[in-house]
Parts: C-alpha cells; structure tokens; sequence
C-alpha cells in the first residue's frame, strides 16, 4: 500500500474512535509502546483493548507456560497453546487483531527482568500490569519507570473487588476536554477592536431584517455599555440583577407600536446567554495555582508544557489579566456577513494572542539557552485554546499512598469510612491492602485451598484488624461478609470482573497516551457487590 | 451474588439459555465474557454483516471477515474460546417472523447489545410478552448504561419516553437552508435518493405537503434523465449544471423568499469548468480507475478525509461520483440510499452538500465530518463496550439467580474523577403510564381531515409507536390490517383503504374524539389511542403529529414533537440516543452530574 493508502485505510478503521480523541489522539496511540507485565487472562483483556485501538507496539513479558486452567479463563489459547510460552502465545494471538501492531514477547519472569535489567523499560510509553505482582515488585517497577518518565498502571481483581491505580510523577493534559464548557467571549471585558465593532451598529437605524440579525454577542456589550451607565459602571452583581438585566435587554427590543414586539431570535439567545456576562472569562483557581508551582519558573529542563505555562503566565501579567483568547464562538441567529466578520474578529484576536505568547516562549527558550524554535506554534495554539482546562496532575508513589493508609493523612480514609456513601468501598480499599500483605506473609493468596479457608478468613481478619486498629479507623458492619467474599474466590478470577476492571484499565491506559481527558486522579475501586466504584485521593 | 455459593453461581450460567441480540461491539465482548463465565447454551441475532470501521473494537473479527455475517462469524470465534458450549447463529432480524412470543419464550433471560431504537423497542414488547427478563444495554464513547427490565416489576424499556431523531422544517432543507447539516439532509435524503434511488420515506412525506400549495415554494428538483449515447460524465455534469446553476438560479428569482436572509449564489461556470478540468487529468493520467470499489476522492488523489475541499474538488467528486455509480453499479442505480460504510455514497454527500453550502454561504465540511452528520455515527470504543459486557453478565447473573434486590440500572460516565466512575440506581417501578407496559391509553394529536391512513399507520403507528404489525379498529369496523397471513384480496382492500383520509373512513371514521383499538398480535400489543383533531399550522414544520403518553397530562409531550421553543434550553438536559455503532441518532450532552435523580439520568442506546 501507498502511504496515502494506509492512512486512508486506518481513518476508516479507526473511524469510530477518532470522532472522540481526533487525529491527534489517534497519532499518539499510533506512536505507543506499551509493556505488559504478566500474560494472563486479565493482563490479555486489558492489552486487548489497547491493540484494538491501534498502538504501535507491544511487548509482553511473562515466564510461564501455558497451564491447562489457562485455557479456561484466557480468551486467546487454546489447546494448542499448552506447555508453551505464555509470552509467546498471547503475542502471536494479539497480533491478530491488528496488522499493524508490532508484537514482542520476552520469556522471562516480571521480577527478575526488573531486577536484572531496570533499563529495559525507558523506552516505553506506558507500562501496564494488570493481576496479581508482589508489593516489592511493584515498588521497584514503580521507581524505574519514574527515573524514566515512563507512565505505569496496574490494575487487579480480588474476586468480585477491583482496583486501578495510576502512577506518573506528573501527567500534564492540555485537551481535557470538560463537559458544557463555556466559551470565553470576553463580552464582559471586551478588547478594543470587539467593542469598536459593537460600537458601529446604529441600532435605530437598521432596517427590520439587519435588526434582527445582530449577533448576540454584540446586542450582549450594547446592553451592558446601556446598563453601566445606569449602575455607576458596573455589570450586574447579584442574581436579583442579573435578572433585572435579563428584563432589560428584553425591553430593548425595538416596538412596532402598541407595545407589540416582534421578538427576533437573536434577543431570545442574548437573554439566554447573558450569562457570559458574569461568567466565563475569569481565570480558574486551579490555573492560578500552577501559575503559582516551582515549575513555573523554567529551567533548562523544564518540559514543552511548563515553558509554555510560564509563557502564558508572562502574557497574563503582562497584558490586561486576561488568558489568551481561545478565539472559538457559538453558532448564533445572524447574517452570513455579520456571523463571518465576528468570526474573523475573535480569530484575529486568538493568533494575535498566540503570536505573543510565542514570543514569550522564544524569549524564554532563549533566556535557558534553548533552541528558539523548539516548541511548534501548533502546539502553542492548542495550548493557548486550552488555558482554562489545562490539568496537572502529580501521582503519590505506592508507598506514599500505604503510609497515607496508616499515616496521618487516615483521617482522610476515617472521613470515608463514617460516611455512609463511601463506607463499604473504602472498607475494600484496606481489605485489597491487607490481600497484599497477607501474600507477602504466606506467598499466596487467601482462601486458595478450600480447606484452609476457614483459617484463611481468621488469617486475613487479623491483617484487616491490625491495620485498623493501627490507623484508628472505625469498623463497618459489612466487614466479615466482604472478607469472606475475597477469601472464597480464592486465586479464581471472575471474568466479568476481570471484563470491567480490563476495560477501565485500558480506557486510563489510552487517556494517559492519548494525552486527552482527564485521567483517574487516585485509586479506583470496583465492588461488583454493589456495582459502585470509588475514586480515593482524588 | 453475595452469599450464594461459587458453585450455585456456576450452575445458573452453566444451566441457563441466554438470548444475545446483536453481535457488534457490545456483542462480542458479551459473547466473550458469557462463555468465558461459564455459560454454555447462547443463541445470537444479528443481522449485519462486518465492516471495516468495526475493527477497532469488534474484536471477535478479523479484516478477512469483512462482508460477512456478523453473528456466524462471531459464532465460530466464540466457539474456539468455549469448544463445548452451544452457540447457535442466527443472521437475520430481530422482527423477523420467526423469532415470535414462543421463540423468547424458551429464554431463561434476553441480553440486548443493539444498535437501534426499533428493535430495542420491539425486544422489549417480546420480552414483555414472553414474560422473560430482558438485561439492556447502550454505549457511546466513554459513556454506556446497562438497565435490567422484568415485566411488572420494574419499568420496561419504553416507559421513559426516548429522544427521536432531530427534525427539520421542510422549507429550510428544501429552499432555505443555513446550516450545514441542512445541505447534508438535502443531499442524503433527497438528491441522492432522488439521481440514483427510490425516494425515501423521508421525501415522499416532505413532497406531501407541498400539494398544499405553500407560497413561493420551489418545486421537486427537476433533473432530467440522461440521454441515450450520453456518456456518464457528461449527464453529471448536466446534473451539476441543473441542480447548482439553473434550479438556484430560479430559486434566487423568487423575491418574496429573500426579504429576510441573501439570496442563494449560482455556482459560477468557471468554477464547473475548472472541477470537470480535474475529472479529465485524473482519468487522463491513467489512474487505478476501474475497480468498483473505488471512490472519486480516491481517483483523484483526495486521501485526507479531514481536509476541506476546495469548490473544484467538489465539482470534480460530485460528477466522478456519478460516473463511477453509473459507470460499474449500474445495476444498483434506481435502489440505492446513503449507506455511511459505501465511500461512493459519502462522496457523493460530502460533495454535495459542499456544493449547496457554497451557494448559499455556509461553511463548507470536510468529508469526515459530512460523514459523521450523515450517518449520525456514534462514537464507539472497545473499552467502554468491555465494562459495559462485564456489568451485563453481572446484572444477568443476579437475574437467573433470582437475586432480584440486587438488580440495578448502572451507568459508566466519561469522567471517572468527577463523580463515580460507576453511578448505579435501583431500577424504576413501570410507568402507569406507559401505553406498552401498562397498557395506558395514548392521546394523538392529527389533521384527521389531512392525514391518511396510510400515514397514521406508516408514520405514527410503525415508525413513532414502534408497532411490527399493526391492526386498526374503530368499534366494531377493521379499518387496516397488516401481517404475512393476509390473503390477497385483503391486501388489495387495505390498500386502498390508506389512501382514505381518516375523517373520510367508511363505518367508523377517525374524527375527533374517535377511540381507535390498536392490535399487534406479533408484538402481543393492544393499544387504545384518543384521536384528536388538530390542524398543524406551519406548513413548514416537520410535524405533522404529536403523542402523548396519556390522556390527561399536561406536562408530557416529549415524543413525536421536540418543541423548539421549550424555554430555558431544556435541550442541553436531552440526551442523545445512542446506539454502539451504527443506527441511531443524536447530538449529546451527557451531564455527569453525581447524583440525579433517576428520571433525569439518560438514556444511552
């Protein structure tokens, strides 16, 4: 094929799902290389998804054979499959579900690769592990990744519980794309050219058809410029005004006599949108504070993103205390003219703002030394769209997080637990802790032989209590019922468990390469029980 | 499942026999996640065949598959997961005759994984009718929902009211468009309809009110028919000249249309001339023309669906178009309707709805987006549809084990960090109502001295109310019937009989304040709908009917409507109905909002 061909080929196969994440998501995947440690069934069902969704390559590390009751829970062997690399095996048949996915297995156990070869892991873009690994295991994972900057996620099932988890030292996002944003229209702090433009319609003269096609956003800043001049300057303050100001644009409406009005739809969404008035173009508390972060003062090692950061925040202190114009404006009720010389207006604005931020950028590139070109006007455009919605989000480590259990951040867990909504999956929380713990004592899982499970539930009560007791944290009623719950299923997984925890493992896996969305903040927890989940230290 | 032992769980997915409906994303990852649960009798419908776009997430296929039988294939694939258990297959529609109340009957519980609303509501009624409980299912993105429903228990799938398709005023798709979606619902449902198939349902019904004389209206398109010894290209060029030129042209004539908004621009010969200019490089420089697949955009080297073409490409993809539909799928012309996975369709669309948009000033769209308006795709994904088969096989467990406190209605939301991942709900108590599970009466608001039978029973009792085949009686007198089992005589009278206006019915007239009795027997349906009089003023208003749940309710309204003018945008609350894949409808506005009461929270389909 072409190159053009196989593009066209892959925009038709991933049609679907780059109307969610666009091109440029799809591009990033496209680029990934994702490690998974542990080919088992769950690890599959995860990995599954990822190749589904077009990464550029895989590798597989496990050092098992494929056992007989391998067969029963992994989707992808089958008898043929049996006494041989298990690496092996879920790589060759992954590759199946994609001709363009480069697949690679190591046969070799998760822990001694770790710890023969930390190295091997830097060029990955993610490092996914979904089951059971040891508590050691995974700290040293988690401490090579981090030297690398690779993003690592795990995830595992403990009968009808679940847990995902995410740990990156940073994960910057730009497109976060938040649900009925709104738009920045600087109606309420208009620049120069915008009221200029609002100031040449002569209202009174219009004829009937260019009346009623004045584009709200302008009817919105004569109205205010009238309503200043009747409240010592100031926009409505207080809900009673901004009704009282809803009423009075109404009355603006020109009368055909009789008090009869004819009320043009353009009228209709500048009362319906009188809201961007006294809201949408402040600056998010969030924002402030990462303006405010030790990141935001560059160095030589600072990240495209941080360098673009401290750019924007020198155009914010350097210009009117406005972000810089997203340039985007709604569909409204005018003129195909009008509606185009808005448009051009506020898109004017937003590269004008763009170009000035990349000044900044350059300027600051060069203060370090830097190549001044280094950072793309495309990335700095998406950035400068995006300034409302930027997140940073920092990942306590798995040791920080089990000493927040015990440590002085459990009145965060106390306060979860006494709540009646969050109670019993918080209680999960510390039952999968003490899962862990009990497998560092015994080398297996809980309730793994039926006849020990009796003596496993006592075994595991003890581990439960003791981290209670230790954190102070109040029981729940619920408690013995969960316990017996992981203790019975023992080592066997429940694959509609394993299908749900697979599946939101893999839908962060792609938030994080795709760089779009905001990805779980903390620990996710499942309870099949009750089919709710928890999201701890968001 | 708490308290129930591993094994007693095993047994029930062991002992039960499940019916899937619907082998596409949902589908296999729930085929998958059943046998790999223990389940070992599985009958499947579907009736598609595999797509390329169904790759990214269809995982039980492979590119090799690609025009085959989506429930087969996913039949043999399953099979290598779980050799033993017994999978039977069958490709074909859920409507259809044999899948009757006694076929649902032999189910323990029905699992849904569809695409769209029809045959979810017609699940629904056979469910409700065979008494079996049905698991629901939808994604759409990052979002999905399962819903359990059991007859008398809990609400059924029709007794919340879904959003219907987005209409438009049949004057600004025909006359005065300003959006671009307008000139992409002209192009789909009646230009293309119109060169190369029979015309829509759509059209048919948008023609209807044109008899009424509305002032200044322009007329059906008028395209003449090619010429014999006319080449292909030549009659698209004569199309495009007629459709662009001469019928704008005469349209920007009728001043009385204009007082209020420009005038439509004719598009300019020169710019014809440069477009056909393209068409003769293309296929002068020897292009790998000639394969019937092929598309226009392709011949002349337009590969980047997301970039927007410039008016001569336009020009040039409308009349290749043509060529090549006319060229090597001659023996299709005269039956073809906009397909979003036939690239010659989405072409043909894209180009002319550019085209049209030009005219009348309107941005113009690149052929991904035209693609996505056009066949209302829904966005879809393997991850929500794993989550989405997990839930269902847990909601389905709790079923068959008879657990029916623990059931739930879960919702997955896009963004986990913002409130739960997961938001679950006890299922509803059935609507009183609802006219399907509760029998309740419907009022329906028509022209009783306008509508005919045929559309009451075409557009308000198959395609609004959902009915397979509907029997009409007022009193003692059958007005209509329909069904497989008609005798020949009985087709020809009922025939006739829709073309009578109701008021103008013999023995029982459908005037106002007429009781009408609907039956369907395939459905185990029995409807009582109030008829009352009402005459539809806009003459350019899409509706032409409306329904309502129940006799005496003021608030509801909701279906068949879709009042514009409904206040404090009540819209962004409306959600979208949205199918995994393909079928359904919808803009969305998902909220996400923690905890809503359940009769806010939406539908996804």
């Amino acid at each position: 094929m072409t190159g053009l061909a196989k593009e066209d080929a892959k925009s038709k196969r991933y049609d679907r799902q780059i109307r969610i994440w666009g091109r440029d998501g799809q591009r990033r995947l496209e680029t990934a290389r994702v490690c998974l440690l542990g080919a088992d069934a769950d690890g599959a069902e995860a990995m599954k998804n990822l190749v589904l969704g077009g990464v550029a390559s895989y590798t597989i590390v496990d050092g098992d054979e494929v056992k007989p009751w391998d067969l029963a829970d992994n989707f992808l062997l089958d008898k043929e499959s049996l006494g041989k690399s298990k690496a092996e095996c879920v790589s060759r048949l992954l590759q199946e579900f994609s001709e363009e996915v480069s697949g690679k297995f190591i046969n070799e156990r998760p822990d001694q690769l770790i710890a023969s070869e930390p190295g091997f892991f830097k060029d990955f873009t993610l490092v996914l592990v979904h089951g059971r690994i040891g508590h050691e295991v995974l700290v040293s994972l988690e401490k090579t990744c981090r030297s690398h900057g690779v993003k690592l996620i795990f995830g595992r099932s403990y009968g009808l519980f679940g847990m995902v988890r995410i740990s990156a030292e940073e994960h910057d996002v730009i497109e976060s794309k938040p649900e009925n944003a709104l738009l920045d229209l600087r109606v309420n702090r208009p620049w120069k050219e915008l009221a200029e433009y609002a100031g040449k319609f002569d209202m009174e003269s219009l004829d009937d058809m260019t009346y009623k096609h004045v584009p709200f956003v302008v009817l919105l800043l004569k109205a205010a410029e009238l309503w200043k001049q009747g409240h010592q300057g100031a926009l409505p303050a207080d809900r009673q005004q901004q009704r009282e100001f809803k009423q009075f644009v109404r009355g603006l409406q020109r009368s055909k006599g009789e008090g009869f009005v004819d009320e043009g739809d353009n009228f209709k969404e500048a009362v319906d949108n009188a809201h961007y008035l006294w809201g949408g173009s402040s600056i998010p508390s969030e924002l402030l504070e990462y303006f405010g972060s030790s990141s935001c003062t560059p160095t030589v090692d600072s990240s495209d993103f941080w360098i673009v950061m401290a750019a924007v925040k020198a155009f914010v202190d350097n210009g009117d205390g406005a972000l810089p114009l997203p340039g985007s404006i709604p569909d409204m009720t005018a003129t195909t003219d009008l509606y185009l010389d808005l448009k051009r207006l506020y898109e004017r604005k937003a590269d004008s703002d763009v170009a000035r931020v990349e000044a900044n950028v350059k300027e600051i590139l060069v203060s370090l030394a830097l190549d001044k070109n280094r950072i793309s006007t495309e990335y700095i455009r998406l950035f400068c769209k995006n300034t409302s919605h930027l997140k940073v989000i920092k990942y306590p480590t798995i040791e920080e997080e089990r000493q927040s259990i015990t440590g002085s951040k459990s009145t965060y867990l106390k306060s979860l637990l006494l709540s009646e909504d969050t109670a019993e999956n918080a209680f999960v929380y510390i039952l999968m802790h003490a899962c862990d713990k009990f497998e560092e004592i015994n080398t297996q899982q809980p309730g793994i032989f039926d006849s020990e499970l009796e003596a496993d539930k006592e075994r595991l009560k003890g581990i439960v209590n003791s981290i209670m007791s230790e954190a102070g944290l109040p029981t729940i009623p619920l408690s013995e019922e969960y316990i017996h719950e992981v203790c019975r299923m023992g080592s066997g997984g429940i694959h509609s468990v394993e299908a749900v925890v697979g599946g939101i493992l893999a839908q962060e896996a792609i938030k994080l390469i795709t760089n779009q969305f905001v990805p779980l903040k903390g620990t996710l927890v499942y309870n099949a029980i009750r089919g709710t989940t928890l999201n701890l230290g968001m | 499942m708490v308290g129930t032992s591993a094994e007693g769980a095993r047994r029930a997915c062991r002992e039960s026999k499940v019916l899937a409906v619907g082998a596409g994303g949902i589908g296999c990852e729930l085929l998958k996640t059943l046998v790999l649960s223990g389940f070992e009798d599985i009958t499947l419908i579907d009736m598609d065949t595999i797509e390329i776009s169904n790759l990214n997430r269809q995982f039980l296929f492979r590119k090799k598959h690609v025009g085959q039988s989506k429930a087969e294939m996913a039949r043999e694939a399953a099979l290598k997961i779980a050799p033993n258990a017994k999978i039977n297959a069958f490709h074909g529609n859920v409507k259809g005759e044999k899948f009757d109340v006694d076929f649902f009957k032999s189910f323990d519980v029905v699992l849904n994984g569809l695409d769209n609303l029809d045959a979810r509501r017609h699940v629904n009624r056979m469910t409700l009718a065979a008494g079996v409980p049905l698991v629901e299912s939808g994604t759409a993105g990052y979002n999905g929902q399962v819903t359990v429903h059991r007859k008398g228990e809990t609400e059924c799938f029709e007794c919340q009211p879904k959003p219907v398709p987005k209409q438009y005023p049949v004057c600004t798709i025909r006359n005065t468009p300003d959006k671009p979606i307008h000139c992409i619902v002209w192009s789909k449902d009646l230009l293309f309809p119109g060169l190369f198939g029979e015309p829509t349902q759509a059209s048919q019904e948008n023609g209807a009110g044109e008899e009424n004389g509305a002032g200044g209206e322009e007329k059906d398109l008028e395209i003449s028919t090619r010429q014999p010894g006319q080449s292909a290209r030549d009659y698209g060029a004569t199309v495009l000249g007629e459709v662009y030129h001469d019928a704008i042209a005469r349209l920007a004539s009728l001043e009385d249309m204009w007082k209020e908004r420009d005038p439509p621009k004719p598009l300019d010969s020169s710019l014809i001339t440069a477009g056909l200019g393209k068409v003769a490089k293309a296929s002068s420089a020897g292009g790998p023309r000639g394969a019937a697949g092929e598309s226009a955009s392709h011949v002349l080297g337009l590969t980047n669906s997301h970039a927007v073409w410039t008016v001569e490409e336009s020009v040039a993809v409308f009349v290749l178009t043509i060529e090549i539909l006319l060229e090597h799928h001659a023996a299709k012309i005269g039956m073809l309707g906009f397909d979003k996975d036939f690239d010659l369709s989405v072409d043909f669309v894209a180009a002319a709805s550019n085209l049209r948009s030009f005219c009348y000033g309107i941005p113009q769209q690149s052929k991904f987006d035209v693609k996505g308006l056009a066949g209302n795709i829904i966005h879809a994904i393997a991850t929500t549809n794993a989550i989405i088969s997990g839930l269902i096989v847990l909601e389905a467990q709790k079923v068959l084990l008879k657990q029916f406190s623990d059931v739930m209605t879960t919702f997955v939301q896009h963004n986990p960090t913002r409130g739960r991942l997961l938001q679950r709900i006890p299922p509803q108590k059935p609507n009183p109502k609802c006219y399907v599970c509760s029998k309740a009466m419907v009022r329906l608001e028509i022209d009783v001295k306008k509508m005919t039978l045929g559309q009451l029973v075409d557009e308000v009792l198959c395609k609004s109310l959902a009915f397979k085949h509907p029997t009409v009686l007022v009193g003692p007198t059958m007005h209509f019937e329909s069904g497989n089992d008609l005798e020949d005589d009985e087709v020809l009278h009922y025939g006739k009989q829709r073309k009578k206006i109701l008021a103008d019915l013999p023995g029982g007239p459908i005037a106002h304040n007429a009781l009408v009795q609907v039956e369907d027997y395939s459905q185990d349906m029995s409807v009582e709908i109030l008829v009352q009089h009402k005459v539809f003023e806009d003459e350019g208003s899409a509706e032409f009917f409306a329904v309502h749940g129940e006799v005496k309710g003021r608030e509801e309204g909701e279906e068949g409507g879709g009042d514009e003018e409904g206040g404090d945008s009540d819209d962004d609350d409306l959600c979208v109905v949205v199918a995994e894949g393909e079928g359904a409808k919808r803009n969305d506005a998902e909220e996400g909002e923690g905890e809503r009461e359940s009769k806010k929270q939406k539908t996804l389909m």
